[in-house]
């Protein structure tokens, strides 16, 4: 490979001399192994090793941004032109500013892997035993989609003209995952799922129980069929909860806020969701996939809440929003090759409470359970709150999980959601992101169905 | 961007050395600069310039990617070795010599991106913002986004193809927030092209595409919540084509159809469709944000009817899709860059044009939903089930239309839905979308005339 640190302190040098001062350089080396069995044989396998660097730097007050795959000469003539010409366009009055850093960071603790002793051979063997497991645990299973593993690390640095030079492993440790998507056929009926579990060890992940547990659920799936339209009280599972708190990360952000994006703005210390809600950023969760010592500007990351028993605690701040709003960085910024820094969550979660799924049903009586939302990228609008999204689930009845149910919606507003949750479960999941929920129930919400 | 022909054709016999019955090497450059204007101001501008190479080596059915960005001769040789090291037992190829041709054509492009001032960027989108702000006082923030991508690819492979193409596309991106204070909706118009910044002068009005966006979001607004239920729906032409995009065609993707998952398995020459629908995928269109001059397995692209009449008559399949389907591929090999193997995937997809008068299939409809403008959607190809929101929607009783209605969605499945389009109208637009899928996200053309399905599943309160 390319040695990084010699074309960074090259870079430096010609931004410099060109003028551009301060400079910063973030860079980003990423190294995968992927692999995929399809009936009973290895179907495909997937290597890389890529790196990718952005310069960014202040020319007469402004800030300018250029991007890089490609390490010669060329490439640095190419950065410095990019960053001046993007400099001399910029009209914002707020600037991002580049940071000499803080002067100490949180210890990480670093979870114990063994990724860097396990062959290509154990990794194929997993996909394959998994796909086993999976096709023989039910003789509704009818076709396996791809039993899949995949791991990866990947190492991030931040070194500017200030002399800051920070360096970490993203995510710290490395990763392994391993899934598989299923068919399920009964008679006229078809149904489509599977199961995927993210580990630092590889060696944790167990292919028997995750092809068992694929197999179960695209089983469970079998005759489903809508309900009536109307409105229904719903606990919404931990795994399609993730995915909404996914899509309305984004309202937690003073950028978004402050450019009316988000309708929380200057709303701290308000009550915006019910008494038992309590959102949780924190980067120094020590298995966290987002967990780090220092953010994209170089502050020192902090774990907060940003909703406290419903009040609006925080929003979350890069060096360039806490300016503006009159506060300091919540160690928030967001950094990736391609683009100018951005505010994001870290490990980023409700707080769980007291009563597992069964507990939540058990309150609930009648009504649904949602155990999978759809089409989120288009059905969910996280500058208005609105959602309308394809779902799957159960039906419950006299506190239990009873029939499924697919080919429904729901509808709602996330802002409202967030007011009228009822109880939050205690079975917090991350799996492979950095947004984690436990089950939740949400009171009532619209579905259509037939 | 150049590769040495005996480089290319020493990291092939590399790939291949293990008993790899093809190989194939994918080496890309990509120029790309984006800008941003929000609250008013140029918030943003980028350059980006993305490089390497992935090297594909297949074994009968089974496929081997191994990319980097290091394309100097040790950096593709030492990717060769890895891919040559995960074969087990195939067996082999000779490779064939190298035909070369280069794609590229004179003056396709008027105004290369790159030759386009950021200043003169700057004025079209401070133009589209300017018309946005002007529709309503109710129009609290405009997001105004252009983009270009200079991308230059070199394919070479075992069979004796080398070849070298130049896609450049263009793309503005208006987005605007309508608020009261306490609702936010919005509105927005992306249109794009395979253009330079000729895209100005011949496509894209950015006024009208500013007004456009915000009299979306002012007019949902003032929308009540759309009824939920089963109810008929009329689809407006352009990115209304994207529910054939998810109801079908995704589902004739070689990606679905090869492993007997897609519910169109096995049914060509079958009736899949009402009679009215003919469907279209065409690559060769000539500045359509979905074409290419040859796909990204160095094939030319072609243009393929998918139904006709109803009836099914063709898949879209890449390389590998048409090694387990034993069939022939139909320059259907896309991706997102060198970071993605290639797969079967959708270039400019529409319904094709049909008899129907379009205020005749609003009045004959009684009640339901006439969208008239789409969001994005999705499909499981495993069971057709797909979805897709309503951007701009309005409630029609006894064939009038009486409200601007706002949150709706509408889902279904595939085979079921097609069959029940009962019109389809006059005129064929298409609009700009990117599809992401198994092998990236991809420019992809949508279209349709205005259609109306007799019954559908509406998401809404």
């Amino acid at each position: 490979m390319i040695r990084m640190d010699e074309f960074i302190d090259k870079l430096l040098k010609a931004a410099a001399e060109a003028g551009i001062e301060p400079a910063e350089v973030y860079c980003e080396e990423k190294s995968s192994f992927s692999a995929e069995a399809m009936d009973g044989s290895i179907d495909s396998y997937e290597v890389s090793e890529t790196c990718g660097l952005s310069l960014r730097g202040m020319v007469g007050g402004k800030m300018g941004y250029a991007s890089t795959e490609a390490f010669d000469e060329d490439a640095i003539r190419m950065l410095i032109r990019g960053v001046k010409e993007s400099a001399a366009l910029v009209e914002t009055e707020e600037q991002d500013e580049i940071y000499a850093g803080d002067p100490a960071y949180p210890e990480l603790a670093v979870p114990e892997n063994d990724l860097d002793n396990v062959t290509a051979e154990e990794k194929l063997q997993l996909a394959l035993e998994m796909e086993k497991a999976a096709m023989t645990a039910d003789s509704r299973i009818a076709k396996s989609r791809g039993s899949y593993v995949t791991t990866g690390k990947g190492v991030v640095r931040l070194v500017n003209s200030y002399g800051l030079n920070l360096k970490t492993e993203k995510p710290v440790g490395g990763y392994a995952v391993a899934g598989i998507w299923l068919v399920g056929k009964d008679g006229e009926s078809a149904s489509a799922g599977g199961e995927s579990e993210a580990r630092r060890k590889f060696r944790e992940l167990d292919p028997v129980r995750i092809g068992k547990k694929a197999a179960e659920n695209t089983a469970a799936m079998l005759n489903a069929s809508p309900v009536e339209s109307g409105t229904y009280r719903v606990v919404i599972r931990r795994d399609a909860m993730r995915s909404l708190l996914n899509v309305f990360s984004s309202i937690f952000s003073a950028e978004n806020a402050q450019k009316k994006l988000s309708l929380l703005e200057g709303r701290e210390g308000e009550t915006i969701a019910s008494s038992c809600v309590t959102l949780m950023d924190d980067p120094l969760l020590p298995d966290g996939f987002a967990s780090a010592a220092f953010d994209g500007e170089g502050s020192a990351c902090r774990t907060k809440a940003v909703i406290e028993n419903g009040v609006l605690k925080t929003l979350l701040h890069s060096r360039k929003t806490a300016r503006k709003a009159g506060t300091v960085s919540t160690g928030n910024a967001k950094r990736s090759v391609s683009s100018p820094v951005k505010v994001a969550p870290t490990n980023f979660f409700f707080q769980p409470g007291e009563k597992d799924l069964d507990g939540l049903l058990a309150d609930l009586g009648e009504g649904l359970l949602i155990t999978e939302v759809g089409g989120l990228h288009a059905g969910a609008n996280p500058i208005s709150g609105d959602f309308s999204l394809i779902a799957k689930g159960f039906r419950v009845t006299g506190g239990k999980q009873g029939l499924p149910v697919e080919q429904i919606t729901i509808a709602g507003n996330f802002y409202q959601m967030l007011k009228d949750i009822r109880a939050i479960g205690s079975d917090l999941e991350f799996k492979s992101s950095n947004i984690g929920s436990p089950s939740v129930d949400v009171g009532n919400i619209h579905v259509a169905g037939k | 961007m150049m590769l040495d022909r005996n480089i290319a054709a020493e990291v092939l016999a590399r790939a291949v050395k293990t008993g790899g019955d093809f190989a194939e090497i994918f080496m890309e450059d990509n120029t790309s600069s984006n800008m941003t204007l929000k609250s008013d101001r140029i918030e943003s501008l980028g350059t980006a310039r993305e490089h390497g190479a992935g090297i594909r080596v297949f074994e009968g059915t089974r496929a081997i990617y191994v990319y980097t960005n290091d394309t100097s001769r040790e950096g593709l040789m030492d990717c060769a070795a890895q891919a040559a090291a995960a074969v087990r037992s195939g067996k082999g190829c000779t490779p064939v010599g190298f035909s070369h041709w280069s794609t590229a054509r004179a003056n396709e492009i008027r105004i290369q991106p790159g030759d386009a001032e950021a200043a003169l960027k700057a004025e079209k989108l401070r133009a589209a913002n300017a018309a946005a702000r002007g529709i309503s006082p109710e129009i609290v923030q405009v997001t105004c986004g252009y983009k270009d991508v200079t991308q230059d690819v070199l394919i070479c492979n075992t069979e004796g193809v080398f070849v070298t193409d130049r896609r450049v596309r263009s793309r503005l991106m208006v987005s605007a927030v309508a608020s009261d204070g306490k609702e936010n909706q919005t509105g927005s118009c992306n249109p794009g092209a395979g253009m330079g910044f000729e895209l100005f002068d011949e496509r894209v009005d950015p006024e009208a595409c500013g007004r456009l966006a915000a009299e979306k979001a002012v007019t949902m607004l003032h929308a009540d919540s759309c009824p939920a239920g089963v109810y008929p729906v009329v689809i407006d032409g352009g990115f209304g084509g994207v529910i054939f995009h998810e109801a079908c065609g995704h589902s004739l993707e070689a990606t679905s159809v090869a492993y007997g998952i897609s519910e169109f398995s096995g049914k060509l020459g079958q009736q899949i469709a009402a009679s009215c629908v003919t469907a279209v995928d065409d690559g060769t269109i000539p500045g359509e944000w979905g074409s290419t001059h040859v796909d990204d397995e160095g094939m030319p692209t072609s243009c393929l009817t998918l139904i006709e009449n109803g009836i099914l008559v063709n898949y879209m399949i890449d390389k590998l899709g048409g090694r387990r389907m034993n069939m022939a591929p139909t320059g259907s090999g896309r991706r997102e860059s060198y970071q993605w193997a290639p797969t079967s995937r959708m270039r400019n997809t529409y319904i094709a044009a049909g008899p129907d008068d379009e205020a005749e299939m609003i009045a004959t409809m009684g009640t339901g939903l006439y969208a008239k403008s789409m969001g994005g959607g999705s499909v499981n190809p495993a069971t057709g089930e797909f979805n897709f929101s309503v951007e701009e929607g309005y409630w029609v009783e006894d064939g009038k239309i009486l409200r601007p209605v706002r949150g709706a969605s509408l889902i279904g499945k595939g085979g079921e839905v097609l069959m029940r389009i009962d019109r389809v109208g006059k005129k064929m637009t298409m609009a700009q979308g990117m599809c992401g899928s198994a092998s990236g996200s991809v420019p992809v053309n949508v279209g349709q005339p205005m259609i109306r399905v007799s019954s559908m599943t509406v998401g809404g309160k």
